[in-house]
């Protein structure tokens, strides 16, 4: 048990170095296109994070995760755009309004096993996005809200911004999911019952770890905003949600830095297809395919495992 | 213990990752360091949405376009490439397109466009790259008013076509006034349109404006883009007493309108903007169901110019389709651009834009001209909404505006007394 | 008097999907992604036998819901039946297999949308409503086909063994029923009833590659509303839908119909997950 509690030294300074390859990549590699790629990457990465740690942990899988995105790039772009305020707002009220939903949302659907939760969080998650396409007069309707002011001008300087947030949340992410927290979820996700005739107040692990996963996917949502510099309803959409839980799924749920390569690698895939022209999207669903039949555990984090165990058992 | 993940795994998995990612991407740049920069090829960069006809048609237009130049020397002596880059309808992917083509392939200038919203989106992009952008598809008015409010930052931003939504409402005030009340003698409109921003531009202007020539109308509703039903709406629209239907619709069904008005009989005959039912397959594609329809189009094969018969021409021998509206706007797009440049005498932007402004170009079916917002003119000579009607066996016929009418107007066959 | 109608139609469809949907989690618990491909597929599947290939359309409909039920067999024998200790994983891979499917439908009939011919071409009218024949016949299947398969269930051996399976599967290997090989025909059964709505729907509503989106989502809410595993309850379930979406398009406007489903779902979901048949309690 108390293996737990720490982490490896090691694993720390090999965590940094990582971040500290990626924030390098643009520099050796000029190009803002690139750039680019890589910070929709890192974003998705802390979409994906912020996923994993309620659902890898709990088995409950949430089929709706794009409502707390869509909730702070909204937030964001609607305060940026119609009320005016300065876009380092859009930060921390994205992140309450999306706690906010969490709490509503959470006490009466967390009960809910299996297909039923996933299948509230998507309805919540698309009833926000037809909202949104009802009230287009406040919202923009389909082609949403534009003109959002960018939090830093400068891409390569926003970037390392957005790699450090990432950086951050995962490693905070991964110490609390190895810590007692994350044991205390991944009996949950076992039996329930035991749990709670254990003494331990279930919903209030649970609603707390959805809380933050919402928080931190509605942050992503508003640096996406001021990155993309609009928002529109296909944020909210189903599409959104199940990229993420697939990014997840190749990292390997449940181990918190996996998605993160899950993320990198199926971002780069994405775009890297373009040329591919019309197939693009052919070849990606099919490679899906592979990857959930041939590693139904995941691609990244079970591949690692298994190094660690040869370069130890050297 | 068999849960002791280390922080190791996440080193190697990113390491592994940022360094293989690169690589896939290098792979991608285009080898333009060989060549000397005096020949470096003009390079045009054709964001459309790629699966659409007007895709299709937007780039079969600039390859002939590009094809045109090159045969008489290129620009400024150096060749013309063209590349494209899938958009789609989706803002998200439009800006990723945009990127695409401003940071990796580093064109000189963007030709393309056709969802408003896609383009509105795209736009705080193009201008941070200083890069020329020329609209073929896109018909919002806010695109070309930040050249108004903005003018430093979106002096780049010229639309070559289609004619702006609020021109659009004009000329469809003006069919209301002279057509349909005039000739068909109905008084009682009602409008739909999808709910998209070029629509809800259009809408209020054309209602006020029909309102003001003595129609009466009975019903205004903006469905949304995504339906598939149509039958509570022309419920609605019959319920209210009107006798005409004008529709506005663009990303929409126009397919499944058109099959659910015939199939329904509507008794009340229907036209507008419709883009979908401008391809040239429609009416055979859903079985002749848009018999009697009236869709606005810029330009049909008979000579309003002197290229447009030449151009329809060789589209038929590039495509097996007839050509939609961004074809015509692309086609010019080039053409004039390549001028523009001729007269600037260099690729300076700044002077390129000084050109363009002061265009004066024939184009497929009119004179093209710039006004102060960098918007397309409409009038006299220059390219004008026409209004053309499904008839029997599939053959379009111009019935408005008169001067170019060149058939007679048919009522739906059900209505026929 | 139009409502009526118009609600029948849609609730028709929606049960039609309903029921293969339901039924496959039923007996083999498989939540099929891919459910609304074989819809897609029955109405592409027609079109391009009759405008490609030139058949008439009866012919053309049949073998179009042969050729989906038989796909359906051979997804589930090598996709889904390797993945099934994992909800997820079929989740997963169901849901990458109708992406490709809708790729494939892009890549070969292109982004607009198809024509596939009505077999009732005519107008009818009842109490003074028009409507397309076309959509008369939907119901009027719709009831045949469901009608036939609840008999069937219900009357013959091997309808038995079907009940059997979905009540415990591991009791009805141990009576000698063949699990593999029933799994196999209830995904024909799933496969073939969708496909049928695709042929059925597609001539008035829209035949484009990602027509399997919609039908899917509202599926998946018709079948939890209704109770996961039950074919009366989709069956209610399906025209509670059907006609809430047809009463609020009439009465209020189209862009609200879609919240309506999703919200029915949220809330029955909240107060009774278990739907309105449901035997197996959610938690």
């Amino acid at each position: 048990m108390r293996g737990l509690h720490q982490l490896d030294r090691s694993s720390a300074v090999a965590g940094t170095a990582a971040l500290g390859i990626l924030a390098i990549v643009p520099v050796i590699f000029p190009g803002n296109y690139l750039m680019g790629v890589l910070t929709v990457a890192a974003i998705y990465g802390i979409w994906a994070v912020s996923w994993d740690f309620m659902c890898g942990l709990t088995g409950r899988e949430n089929f709706g995760h794009a409502l707390f995105i869509g909730v702070g790039a909204y937030a964001a772009g609607y305060m940026n755009v119609q009320i005016g305020w300065g876009p380092w707002w859009s930060l921390p009220i994205g992140m309450l309004l999306s706690a906010l939903f969490a709490l509503l949302l959470g006490f009466p659907t967390l009960r809910l096993r299996g297909p039923y939760f996933a299948l509230a969080m998507l309805s919540a998650a698309v009833i926000m996005q037809r909202l949104m396409l009802i009230f287009w007069e406040h919202t923009g309707g389909e082609e949403g809200i534009q003109d959002i002011t960018p939090l830093i001008r400068n891409h390569l300087h926003y970037y390392w911004f957005v790699l450090v947030l990432l950086g951050v949340i995962t490693f905070v992410l991964s110490w609390l999911a190895r810590s007692r927290w994350g044991l205390i979820l991944r009996a949950i996700r076992g039996d329930e019952a035991t749990c709670l005739a254990a003494g331990i107040p279930i919903t209030r692990y649970k609603i707390i770890s959805l809380v933050i996963s919402a928080a931190l996917a509605a942050l992503g949502g508003a640096l996406y905003a001021h990155y993309q510099l609009q928002v529109s309803p296909q944020l909210f959409s189903i599409v959104t949600s199940i990229t993420i839980i697939t990014m997840v799924y190749v990292g390997g749920m449940g181990s918190i830095y996996g998605p993160v390569g899950g993320a990198l690698l199926l971002t780069l895939l994405a775009e890297g297809l373009r040329d591919v022209g019309e197939w693009r999207l052919m070849v990606y669903s099919v490679l899906l395919i592979m990857i959930v039949f041939f590693l139904p555990n995941g691609f990244i984090a079970p591949l690692w495992q298994k190094l660690r165990a040869t370069l130890r058992g050297r | 213990m068999a849960i002791s993940f280390s922080r190791l795994h996440s080193a190697c998995s990113h390491s592994l990752v940022a360094v293989l990612s690169p690589l896939l991407l290098l792979l991608q740049m285009p080898a333009t360091l060989a060549q000397a920069p005096d020949n470096k090829p003009v390079r045009i960069g054709v964001p459309t949405a790629v699966q659409l006809q007007v895709g299709r048609d937007t780039i079969t237009a600039i390859k002939m376009a590009v094809d045109e130049v090159n045969k008489k020397g290129g620009i400024l002596g150096r060749k013309v490439e063209y590349v494209v880059a899938d958009e789609t309808e989706n803002p998200e992917t439009g800006i990723s397109a945009i990127r695409k083509l401003l940071a990796n392939e580093k064109v000189d200038v963007l030709i393309g466009g056709y969802t408003s919203g896609v383009t509105l989106a795209q736009m705080p992009h193009i201008s941070a790259a200083k890069t020329i952008y020329l609209g073929v598809g896109a018909a919002s008015p806010s695109v070309t008013n930040k050249v108004k409010t903005d003018f430093d930052n979106y002096k780049y931003v010229f639309r070559v076509g289609p004619i702006n939504s609020t021109h659009q409402a004009r000329a469809l005030v003006d069919y209301v006034a002279n057509f349909v009340i005039g000739e068909l003698g109905y008084r009682n409109i009602a409008i739909i349109g999808e709910n998209a921003k070029w629509v809800q531009d259009l809408v209020p202007l054309l209602s006020k404006g029909a309102k003001e020539v003595g129609a009466e109308v009975k019903l205004t509703e903006l469905f949304d883009t995504q339906t598939s039903d149509f039958s509570p709406l022309l419920a609605k629209v019959k319920s209210s007493g009107a006798h005409y239907m004008i529709v506005i619709v663009s990303h929409g069904s126009s397919d499944i309108l058109a099959k659910q008005w015939h199939d329904a009989q509507v008794p009340i005959p229907y036209g507008g903007v419709d883009v979908k039912s401008m391809d040239g397959d429609f009416f055979k594609r859903i079985g002749g169901k848009s018999i009697s329809q009236v869709t606005v189009n810029f330009a049909v094969r008979t000579p309003l110019t002197k290229k447009t018969l030449p151009f329809f021409d060789e589209f038929k021998r590039q495509s097996p389709n007839y050509p939609v509206y961004t074809a015509f706007f692309a086609y010019d797009a080039v053409l004039l651009y390549a001028d523009a440049v001729k007269r600037a005498g260099s690729l300076d932007t700044d002077k390129i834009i000084k050109e363009l402004e002061k265009t004066r170009h024939e184009g497929v079916a009119g004179e093209i001209s710039f006004d102060e917002q960098h918007d397309l003119q409409t009038g006299k000579g220059k390219y004008n909404m026409l209004f053309v009607q499904w008839q029997d066996k599939g053959e379009r016929v111009v019935i408005y505006p008169k001067e170019l009418r060149n058939g007679n107007f048919i009522l739906p066959p059900w209505m026929k007394k | 008097m139009e409502i009526l109608i118009h609600g029948a139609v849609s609730s028709a469809i929606y049960a039609m999907l309903a029921v293969g949907f339901t039924l496959i989690f039923g007996v083999a618990r498989v939540l099929n992604l891919a459910h609304g491909s074989f819809y897609a597929l029955g109405a592409y599947g027609t079109y391009m036998a009759t405008a490609l290939l030139g058949w008439s359309l009866l012919p053309a409909a049949l073998m179009a819901i042969v050729q989906v039920a038989l796909l359906g067999v051979v997804i589930e024998k090598i996709f889904i039946r390797p993945l099934r200790h994992s909800q997820l994983g079929v989740l997963m891979i169901t849901l990458a297999i109708s992406l490709v499917i809708e790729q494939a439908l892009f890549l070969i009939f292109g982004s607009e949308y198809r024509n596939v011919p009505a077999f009732i071409q005519s107008k009818v009218s009842i109490g003074g409503i028009d409507i397309a024949g076309q959509r008369l016949l939907v119901v009027a299947v719709a009831v045949l086909a469901i009608g036939a398969l609840y008999l069937f269930i219900q009357w013959s051996r091997l309808g038995s063994a079907i009940l059997a399976i979905s009540q415990d599967a591991e009791a009805a290997k141990y009576m000698g029923i063949p699990s593999d090989r029933i799994f196999a025909l209830v995904m024909a059964i799933s496969a073939g009833l969708a496909a049928l709505a695709g042929v059925l729907a597609g001539p008035f509503l829209s035949v484009q590659p990602t027509m399997h989106l919609l039908p899917i989502m509202k599926a998946f809410a018709i079948v939890i509303v209704g109770g996961l595993g039950s074919i009366p309850g989709s069956i209610v379930a399906a025209m509670m839908l059907g006609y809430a979406e047809t009463i609020v398009a009439y009465t209020i406007s189209t862009s609200w119909t879609e919240i309506v489903s999703v919200l029915a779902t949220l809330l029955m979901l909240v107060f009774r997950p278990a739907g309105i048949f449901g035997k197996r309690a959610a938690f």
